[in-house]
């Protein structure tokens, strides 16, 4: 296996958070993992990106210039991501935040209204967790139930809020497996 | 019963003309901007903006000179001060002040801003204190107060480990070079006025050739300090006016003069 | 079973200088370094040892210099304009032969520059620096497991040469997240006989740099090159990759050798022979082994993150009469591998027509 996964999103919007605990998921399934995250000035306010890579092998760069996978939590994030995007790759979109239409159709997209669905659970906080759950739904990387495991290693301010971030991933992921939209054709 | 409408040419307030059209980059309820605006208006009023420089400093506020709309520049962490001594003494007509923060001006820059003040150099300095690294990230300032977070002091900043704040208008009004040495606030519209007439002063006493001039401000960063921008001002007002007690802690009698002139005025 | 887990390279400094004994640590902070001060600012004082947030980079460099003339294991770290901040300091030490370790993580330059990560350091940690005739080791990691290691190196080498040791390393390798595994810890520290430790019961030992006759100071600084000489004769390392059937070579250190490996990767999977060298101290510098492998490859390109600093050496090693080329990123910008990718194939093309 060899997977190249960018995330993008607004500061707060937890995408450092979920490139994180995918990569540490990776790693406690044995693969070789690179987490790369934007740093510094770049938290405030702007976009914040991530770069993760899985790998069977040795892995050489730390960034990522052709994603073989990809999650788009907004919009800005969406019109910087599909023209790098791979042939074949996969790309998640939160339809919540980038309900743009996409023109690439040598890509598969995954969209899931992320926010919405958060926002049901009661916590739109979590929408980036839908979101992961939607991409594993999409390619499964890892196993969904290594991924709570590997949540429940994280930070996380209270035993609720675990609850609550496996359910937004569980949500994700059943959603994009059973309805995914097909993006733009709404 | 008719309500006293302005006239509609009345302008009763405009961006100040020493502001770039430029937006400000700070967070949320940062004091930065609030100062940056009282600079403005002072330089207005004192019709100074084709003498004015700015010498930004290393911080939040490193790209100062962006917003401003008259000269600035750059100067290493901490050098500002002496920075702006040679553009003076180079140029005495003109008007350098340095804008500093509490990291660059009272840990790295504690030798230049003494210094400066111990020549009684004519410039003015305007000391942001925040009582923290903002651009950093947060870690512990040489103003941090004991007790207190930061990313440098996780368990709060013991005086056994990390020592003791810095007041630093207390230290330097002990020295004989500054003509005027005074602490403000922004934390309510009444600081903000006080803290305008401080700044003002301090150009004055540039512009009347008395020497050092240092206005510290108290200056709320929200983002550091990981409270909402409205609870940084009662964090300000609880916490940091007890440690930094607002007042004018230096006015040689020519600056008391100044102060009596514009009062009559 | 050694403890695995994933780590940031800054994190990784930190903890491969706790293992290895580090007694202080002083710092000011600054990105992309600062994780590793805030790190030492919890676990220090964890584990009963020194550490200090200084109020700037000259008093870092200076404790520095204190805490190993007392004989203990110490180090600091910066970012680029802090690293130029302490080169009076780190040419004091040189001269008075203290052994500490140097940490930079280097960001884009000159002057305040951007946060992004670069290499545009390399003269200065590799030439000396600062003022006088003086080297300083220096190691240059690729991998967060190679932050932990090669800072306990680092330490090693100090103390074996009487010489500070710089680990050169960037923003990007300082942030990025990897598998590390946890070394053991080092648990006897070496003797120090020369250090300021109280003239109770041996005769009084003196720390300086300085001599005011200058004939009698030129045989200390012969001592010092003469021990330089001895770091090259025994310190040079390197990893080679596809050495042995390349007709080009790349030459890369640091993580623009990570985005030279993805290159080379693509480059095979096209059939062109391509290998790596990459050297993991920059001083000594492999001269010999680039020299050597110059006998059987002339096509050599240099992959660096400064705008042809490194590559100076590499000319150096080879000679004048081989094809050297760059495919270089600077001012804080990452090294794509396909910028690298390109200058493969176009050298390759050029080859074959000649
Ligand atoms: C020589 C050097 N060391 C460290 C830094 C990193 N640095 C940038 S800003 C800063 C501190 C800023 O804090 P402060 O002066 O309080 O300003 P604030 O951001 O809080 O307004 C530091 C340490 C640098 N740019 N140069
Ligand atoms: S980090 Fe603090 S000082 Fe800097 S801009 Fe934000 S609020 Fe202002
Ligand atoms: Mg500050």
């Amino acid at each position: 296996m060899h997977e190249e996964l960018i995330i993008g999103g607004f500061g707060g919007q937890g995408v450092l958070f979920i490139g994180r605990l995918l990569a540490e998921a990776a790693f406690r399934e044995g693969h070789e993992v690179v987490f790369m995250p934007s740093y510094g000035a770049e938290k405030r306010g702007g976009t914040v990106w991530c770069h993760v890579t899985i790998s069977d092998e040795e892995i050489g760069s730390l960034f990522i210039t052709k994603p073989t996978m990809a999650i788009a939590m907004n919009s800005a994030s969406l019109i910087k991501l599909e023209p790098m995007m791979k042939p074949e790759s996969l790309l998640v979109v939160n339809q919540s935040l980038a309900p743009q239409e996409i023109s690439r159709a040598d890509i598969q997209v995954v969209s899931v209204p992320a926010n919405d669905l958060a926002a049901e659970l009661g916590d739109s906080s979590v929408s980036n967790l839908v979101a992961l759950g939607a991409l594993l739904a999409g390619r499964p990387v890892v196993p969904l139930a290594s991924l709570t495991t590997a949540l429940e290693g994280m930070p996380a301010k209270n035993k609720e809020l675990l609850q609550l971030n496996k359910r937004a991933l569980e949500v994700g992921y059943t959603r994009a497996q059973k309805d995914a939209v097909p993006h733009g054709r709404r | 019963m008719t309500l006293d409408t302005p006239e509609l040419d009345t302008v009763l307030y405009h961006k100040p003309e020493a502001l770039e059209d430029y937006p400000f980059h700070f967070c949320p309820g940062c004091g930065h901007g609030i100062v940056f605006r009282l600079i403005a208006e002072v330089i207005d009023e004192l019709k100074i903006k084709e003498r004015a420089v700015c010498v930004a400093s290393i911080g939040c506020t490193v790209t100062s000179y962006h917003y401003f709309n008259f000269d600035g520049l750059e100067s290493a962490h901490g050098r500002a001060p002496a920075v702006a001594t040679a553009i003076k003494r180079c140029r005495p007509n003109l008007v350098p002040f340095t804008y500093q923060g509490d990291g660059d001006l009272a840990a790295i820059g504690t030798a230049e801003i003494v210094h400066a003040c111990a020549r009684g150099e004519n410039i003015t300095t305007i000391f942001a204190n925040n009582a923290i690294y903002g651009m950093t990230g947060g870690q512990m300032a040489p103003t941090t107060l004991l007790g207190m977070y930061s990313t440098s002091t996780p368990g709060g900043r013991q005086p056994s480990r990390a020592g003791y704040p810095i007041r630093v208008c207390e230290m330097l009004s002990t020295l004989d070079g500054p003509a005027y040495v005074a602490r403000v606030s922004v934390h309510n519209p009444a600081a903000v006025r006080k803290a305008k007439q401080a700044i003002k002063l301090a150009f004055r006493a540039q512009l009347a050739n008395l020497g050092m001039s240092l206005v510290e401000v108290l200056s709320p960063c929200p983002t550091n300090w990981r409270v909402e921008p409205v609870k940084a001002m009662d964090w300000l007002v609880e916490h940091l006016l007890p440690q930094y007690p607002l007042g004018e802690y230096k006015v040689i009698p020519a600056v008391a003069d100044l102060k009596k002139e514009s009062r009559r005025a | 079973m050694p403890k695995k887990i994933l780590m940031a390279g800054n994190i990784a400094i930190a903890e491969g200088a706790i293992l290895a004994g580090c007694q202080a640590y002083f710092g000011y902070p600054i990105t992309p370094q600062n994780e590793l001060l805030e790190h030492m600012a919890k676990r220090m004082p964890e584990e009963g040892r020194v550490f200090v947030q200084t109020e700037s980079e000259l008093a870092a460099i200076s404790m520095l210099y204190g805490a190993a003339a007392a004989g203990c294991r110490a180090m600091t770290s910066t970012s680029s304009p802090g690293f130029s901040l302490q080169q009076e300091g780190i040419s004091y030490m040189a001269g008075a032969e203290l052994p500490a370790v140097l940490v930079n993580v280097m960001r884009g330059g000159p002057g305040l520059g951007n946060i992004g990560g670069a290499q545009g350091d390399y003269f200065q940690a590799t030439k000396g620096g600062g003022h006088g005739d003086y080297r300083l080791i220096n190691l240059a990691p690729a991998s967060a497991q190679e932050m932990m290691d090669l800072t306990m190196l680092a330490f090693e080498l100090a103390d074996k040469y009487r010489n500070p040791v710089v680990l050169l390393t960037d923003g990007f390798l300082g942030q990025a997240m990897e598998p590390v595994i946890i070394r053991q810890p080092v648990t006897e520290l070496p003797d120090k006989p020369w250090a300021i430790t109280g003239a109770a019961g041996r005769p009084k030992n003196v720390i300086n740099s300085f001599e005011m006759e200058p004939a009698n100071f030129q045989p200390r600084v012969s001592l010092l090159l003469q021990k330089f000489e001895r770091i090259k004769q025994n310190e040079v390392r390197y990893q080679g990759i596809h050495l042995d059937d390349a007709s080009l070579v790349i030459v890369a250190y640091g993580s623009a050798s990570r985005s030279a490996l993805t290159a080379l990767k693509m480059a095979r999977q096209k059939g062109l022979r391509v290998g790596l060298l990459r050297p993991i101290t920059l001083f000594p510098f492999p001269y010999q082994i680039l020299a050597d492998l110059a006998q059987k490859v002339s096509d050599f390109l240099v992959a660096e993150l400064s705008s042809g600093q490194f590559i100076e050496d590499v000319k150096l090693a080879v000679g004048l009469d081989k094809r050297v080329e760059l495919a270089s990123q600077y001012g804080g910008v990452p090294l794509a591998p396909e910028t690298i990718l390109e200058t493969i194939e176009r050298m390759s093309k050029v080859t074959i027509g000649r």
